[in-house]
């Protein structure tokens, strides 16, 4: 592996949820611990599976990994680590201003960007603290800070604002207000991270399309910032000998290798590592040390049970969408999972049933909606392109908002409109005229804001409840757009995941940030599995059965319904796949 | 010299960008409070979702926000009386208070110099 040659002190992986980042960062920890370097394995992963990979409970002291020679594990629970900010913030006032007001204090510290500083503050003594790392040779993060937080930290004007005046100018240094550490720390932590003596980053993704162009943001984003030491490891791919072996393999071989031939360009320059999927469970040493050395391609496989899947339907969940003959559906979930796909299987169906059906989408490449377009009479497809609508809205707020600050104000302003939180609400602003529609057809959506957005959007949520009330008791008609998503008849959220661990907690996250907002998702769908699909290879057949265990775990402790997508031998495009997509049964002649 | 405390409502950052607008008032009155500092006013800023403690023990504050709720800030106290509430003060309320002539801000507000450090 090129990544483990002559790894320097701090090594980060990085990739979204479910591509197995603990997993190789696991693996890393243990080659160099058996190499005879002393070694930190650091997570901040919420679902953080360090323990139960070793057998031995960790949380959040430096545990030593006595199995393997100098290891050592260390847990960050970055959303303990928000709560106990919140809590330093909230609690000497807790009882004593009124209770909605508190509330309203805990909304405006519960977003992403709290829970990711407030986990960057937590592994910042790590970086820089000497105390507590001289110990060791190498310390394996299995996560990294995002561009945003970095550069945030990196704007001198950022912390003249917050932390010595105190009069608050950024949206999302913020949380670090409260935060303990000195400024100069947290320089020190970055400068750090922009060392290539001391860093290594390494970008972990599968061979999907989507995985790999997000790759290629994250790898852009972080080498501006002085991270130039990157490496790429595409994990989980598919052996060439299972595709001999059933329709199903051959399809995702020849997938997998067609994103990989199509891998963007500034991903190429790149050192990389191929790590094929394995045919056992990533858990205890014995497995994780055969994670980066070659394996016999069938060594202990899958006992080669046949998979017993009893699971409902897209198509039977839209039995129940279309009954109200009206309403919104909107698909959410993490980037990735099929939004856009499912959302276009959700409006082909309820279009085939004769129902007027409006579909409108972000989809980037645009080829779905083009397919759909006037193929279905009474289905009609719009998309809105995050980038442009963002990009106008940044435009707007800094012409006019930001016309009057100075170089530094100004610059301030940009990164605050570069968060998360400015796309997400630029693009449901865009959405929301066409939501009005959703009175007299269905309109389904491949997004939804979250919850966090929602109440910090609907800020005088208070207030609408009050007029609502009010004009109530009046016999008076009155309804906020708040309270259309709070309606279960008129909005319906779908929560998108996948059959495996990380994205399943990725989407019960969040489901508890919409019930929050008093929003409950109507129902989940796990999008392509495996084991719907009833494979014949013994690796898929593997993969198949663990998917078994998320699928129990979302329908009896997730969902209020639920149901399961089969991974498709073709990409679902255009009208007849869709609606095998759904499972919908063709009625005999 | 007057004391002019402004307690601002939890907003998640004071130009609102997170919010659906960012909201202008806020932005101008940044540059203003820097105005009135330079003209030897004494300002502090409370935010509600950093400071709340700011809040809770001052019993104005306190008895305000039980009355009138958060969707009621900001509110400004100048030497710990109530000066205005609901709205942010325009530069010739802060003049009043602090006791200078807004002639004294004839420079302008923006430019490089009317902001913060150059």
């Amino acid at each position: 592996m090129k990544f483990l040659d002559q790894p320097p002190r701090f090594l980060f992986f990085t990739g979204k949820g479910g591509v197995g980042k603990t997993s190789i960062a696991c693996a890393t920890a243990i080659q160099l611990a058996e190499a005879g370097r002393r070694v930190l394995l650091v997570s901040t992963d919420p679902a953080s599976n360090v323990g139960q990979v070793f057998g031995v409970a960790i949380g959040d002291k430096i545990t030593a990994i006595t199995a393997v020679g100098a290891l050592f594990a260390l847990e960050i629970d970055p959303q303990a680590a928000a709560q106990a900010y919140r809590d330093r913030i909230v609690g000497p006032v807790r009882g004593k201003l009124p209770e909605a007001v508190v509330k309203g204090i805990e909304e405006q510290l519960s977003g992403a960007c709290t829970t990711e500083i407030a986990a960057f503050d937590e592994f910042t003594a790590l970086l820089t603290d000497t105390a507590i790392t001289a110990d060791y040779d190498h310390i394996v993060f299995d996560t990294a800070p995002t561009g945003h937080t970095i550069r945030l930290l990196q704007l001198p004007v950022a912390w003249s604002g917050f932390l010595e005046a105190g009069t608050g100018d950024a949206s999302c240094l913020g949380p670090l207000a409260g935060l303990e550490k000195q400024r100069a720390q947290y320089q020190a932590a970055v400068e750090a991270l922009a060392d290539g003596q001391r860093t290594r980053l390494i970008l972990v993704a599968r061979a999907q399309d989507s995985a790999l162009r997000e790759a290629a943001r994250t790898h852009a984003e972080l080498a501006a910032i002085g991270l130039n030491q990157q490496f790429l490891v595409i994990n989980g791919l598919l052996p060439k000998e299972e595709a001999a072996l059933d329709a199903l393999a051959a399809a995702i071989y020849e997938r997998e290798q067609a994103a990989l031939a199509a891998t963007p360009d500034a991903l190429r320059a790149l050192p990389c590592d191929h790590v094929p999927l394995k045919p056992f469970n990533l858990v205890g040493l014995a497995a994780l040390r055969q994670l980066l050395i070659g394996t016999p391609p069938h060594g202990n496989a899958a006992d080669g049970e046949p998979i017993e899947l009893r699971a409902p339907s897209l198509s039977e969940l839209v039995d129940d969408i279309a009954e109200d003959g009206h309403g919104l559906v909107m698909l959410m979930g993490k980037g990735g999972v099929g939004k856009t796909t499912l959302a276009a299987a959700v409006a082909v169906e309820l279009a085939h049933r004769g129902l007027p059906v409006h579909l409108t989408t972000s989809d980037p490449a645009a080829h779905l909606s083009e397919t759909l377009h006037g193929s279905l009479a009474n289905l009609t497809v719009s998309r809105i392109d995050p980038h442009a609508e963002t990009e106008r809205y940044r435009r707007e707020v800094l012409a006019t908002k930001g016309a009057k600050l100075d170089a530094q104000g100004r610059s301030l302003l940009e990164e605050d409109l570069r968060s998360p939180c400015t796309e997400e609400i630029a693009v449901f602003q865009a959405f929301s005229r066409i939501i009005r529609e959703a009175g007299e057809k269905f309109v389904v959506m491949d997004t939804a804001p979250t919850g966090h957005t929602l109440l910090l959007l609907d800020a005088t949520g208070a207030y609408h409840r009050e007029v609502a009330r009010m004009l109530d008791a009046k016999g008076g008609h009155y309804t906020t757009p708040m309270m259309q998503l709070q309606d279960s008849r008129r909005t319906k959220v779908l929560l998108v995941t996948l059959a495996e661990t990380t994205p399943v907690l990725e989407a019960a996250s969040l489901q508890a940030d919409l019930r929050r907002a008093g929003i409950e998702p109507w129902a989940w769908v796990i999008n392509n599995s495996i084991a719907a699909a009833h494979p014949h290879s013994p690796l898929l057949l593997q993969r198949a059965h663990n998917e078994l265990r998320e699928v129990t775990a979302v329908a009896t402790l997730h969902a209020r319904r639920y149901a399961v997508v089969p991974l498709l031998k073709e990409e679902p495009v255009g009208v007849p796949r869709l609606l095998e997509l759904a499972g919908h049964v063709t009625e005999p002649a | 010299m007057k004391t002019i405390q402004i307690f601002d409502p939890a907003l998640c950052c004071s130009t609102g960008v997170c919010g659906v607008d960012v909201d202008q008032a806020l932005v101008s009155f940044s540059a203003d409070v820097d105005w009135a500092k330079q003209n030897g006013a004494h300002i502090e800023r409370f935010n509600l979702a950093q400071q709340p403690v700011a809040f809770a023990e001052n019993s104005t504050v306190k008895g305000f926000l039980e009355r009138s709720g958060q969707e009621a800030l900001p509110l400004i106290l100048v030497d710990g009386e109530v000066a205005l509430a609901g709205r942010y003060p325009s530069r010739a309320e802060l003049a009043r208070w602090v006791g200078v002539l807004e002639a004294a801000s004839a420079t302008e507000q923006g430019g490089c110099c009317g902001g913060k450090s150059c």
